[in-house]
């Protein structure tokens, strides 16, 4: 379990604090995903997650991050990095490697995973993300869509019980950026791996968070399920959050009594609560 | 050809030979070339250099290697042409003259540094930075932080040659006209150095926090997975390397 209590940060050389009394309990296993307008705070946010602050970045650190009992500001960063898998919004410098198999092993070697069990992590985690064909090829080569799984099985390949992506798939294109979260999500579910996302499509996160964080100003202004926070959607839209169209369809339709069913976090959805309307059970009596 | 000391797969001799042999071997090869004046040897080492590019696949990148040191080698030996007058007398200059020496220094000195450094082109091009690092960690006991260094310097070439690229089109969209003589072309490029200094030391920083984040603190010595064992075909290469360095240097001594 995370737990978050009055995190509030600034760095050094900021005049305000880019993270202003935080509190957060994100249980076991959750896939949390993290938006917000730029500057709002949150790459900063995952960096606490990760022990990025304090111990990389230095500035005023209040408050306290708890991973699993390990205070993060007690901690050291290696100590944190073996709980927490992370995978940087700048993916070319992430890489160490030339060639994919060397780039999985290189977190293996580090943490001393024994020799007889690298083979197995590096076949599992390139499994996971469905580049098992990739092993022998140079990264240079890879698309933007592939180096970024790469970067996520070198992450997975130490079984962190916290995997942190920052911005995954900036650089992909729609079926691309998919594809990343439908492989993250699987591999969640089946390793029990608590996920958390910074991502800028809200559609993408809604489909597959079970908590959905709202930053804006330093602070969560949202939180809940996709649901309960993308009925918020006008309000979202003030602070640069923009909902998908579907969505504030039916928060339209919600906000003139039309339809009781819960903010839709996709066209399916936003179909089904139209036909409620359109049959004229949009209401339950 | 790929990009800058990228890795060519394949299979050849020099590939599958243990990194820190070939990288030694190469480097007693260097030393052999800087050691003689003799022609014939070193003719003997460009002879080796063509076999080695032909067994790892790599004529043409070879000889696009080669041109561009002997264009760059060509200069230096303009200047011992003009400024060592030694031997007959083959032209007079208003300081001094041209000699029969001096066009054999000339000739040397292309050949010599195109004979040099092929073997180092194609040791780099056929080891992956990864295993030459651990190699050199296992084997020669280097500080694994040298040798994550040298690995990270290499890997940025590209990604900030990227970037400078990516300045400069951002430029002539914007109306810099990057055509031109060589000098105009430096004067424009030196303010984007600014950019691409930011740039890179944002790289750096936050390729050293995901190094760290994947452990590196913790890598010691025997962390690399792969052993590096020393295997005869290592052992005869160092043995020629060696014996053409020591003929060298012998031919340099007698002659």
């Amino acid at each position: 379990m995370i737990e978050i209590s009055q995190l509030s940060f600034r760095y050094r050389e900021g005049a305000e604090p880019i993270l202003q009394g935080i509190d957060l309990t994100i249980p076991d296993g959750s896939f949390v995903g993290i938006t917000g307008a730029a500057g709002s705070g949150k790459s900063t946010l995952t960096y606490a997650f990760n022990g990025i602050i304090p111990h990389c970045y230095p500035g005023d650190f209040y408050g306290s991050v708890t991973i699993d009992g390990l205070d993060t500001c007690e901690a050291s960063l290696t100590d944190i990095s073996r709980l927490v898998g992370s995978v940087c919004q700048d993916i070319d410098s992430q890489m160490v490697s030339s060639v994919v198999e060397d780039e999985v092993l290189y977190g293996l070697e580090n943490f001393g995973v024994p020799k007889d069990q690298v083979e197995g992590r590096i076949a599992e985690a390139l499994d996971a993300m469905g580049i098992s064909d990739l092993r022998h090829r140079g990264i240079a080569e890879l698309s933007g869509g592939q180096k970024q799984k790469v970067a996520v099985a070198s992450v997975i390949a130490l079984k962190p019980r916290v995997l942190v992506l920052d911005e995954p798939t900036a650089e992909l294109d729609p079926a691309s950026s998919l594809a990343v979260f439908e492989l993250l999500a699987r591999y969640a579910r089946e390793n029990g791996t608590t996920v958390i996302v910074v991502e800028q499509k809200i559609a993408l996160l809604s489909d597959f968070a079970d908590m959905l964080l709202i930053v804006d100003g330093g602070k969560v202004r949202f939180q809940g399920t996709p649901s309960e926070v993308l009925e918020h959607s006008d309000e979202l839209l003030e602070i640069g959050v923009n909902c998908p169209r579907s969505t504030s369809l039916v928060n339209r339709l919600r906000a003139r009594g039309l339809v009781d069913a819960p903010a839709a976090r996709n066209v399916d959805e936003a179909v089904r609560a139209c036909k409620q309307v359109l049959s004229g059970k949009g209401v339950s009596a | 050809m790929k990009g800058f000391l990228e890795y060519v797969p394949g299979d050849s001799l020099l590939h599958r030979m243990n990194p820190v042999a070939k990288l030694a071997a190469a480097f007693l090869l260097v030393i052999a070339c800087f050691a003689t004046s003799n022609l014939a040897l070193l003719a003997l080492v460009i002879v080796l250099d063509a076999v080695l590019a032909v067994q790892c696949k790599m004529v043409s990148q070879t000889l696009g290697l080669a041109k561009a040191v002997a264009l760059f080698s060509l200069v230096l030996a303009l200047i011992a042409l003009l400024f060592t007058p030694q031997g007959d007398v083959l032209a007079q200059l208003p300081w001094g003259y041209i000699g029969t020496e001096s066009v054999a220094a000339a000739v040397l000195i292309v050949v010599r540094l195109v004979a040099c450094a092929v073997p180092l082109f194609l040791v780099f091009y056929v080891t992956k930075l990864t295993d030459m690092a651990n190699a050199l960690v296992k084997v020669l006991h280097v500080s694994y932080k040298y040798a994550f260094t040298f690995m990270s310097t290499v890997h940025f070439i590209p990604v900030f040659m990227n970037d400078m690229a990516g300045i400069m089109e951002a430029q002539t969209a914007r109306g810099v006209e990057f055509d031109g003589g060589f000098l105009k072309k430096i004067r424009l490029m030196m303010p984007l150095c600014v950019p691409l200094l930011v740039s890179s030391v944002r790289k750096t920083n936050s390729a050293a926090i995901a190094a760290e984040v994947r452990g590196f603190n913790l890598r010691t010595r025997e962390s690399g997975f792969k052993e590096y064992p020393f295997a005869g075909i290592d052992f005869a290469a160092l043995v020629a390397a060696a014996t053409i360095a020591a003929a060298a240097v012998a031919l340099n001594v007698l002659l």
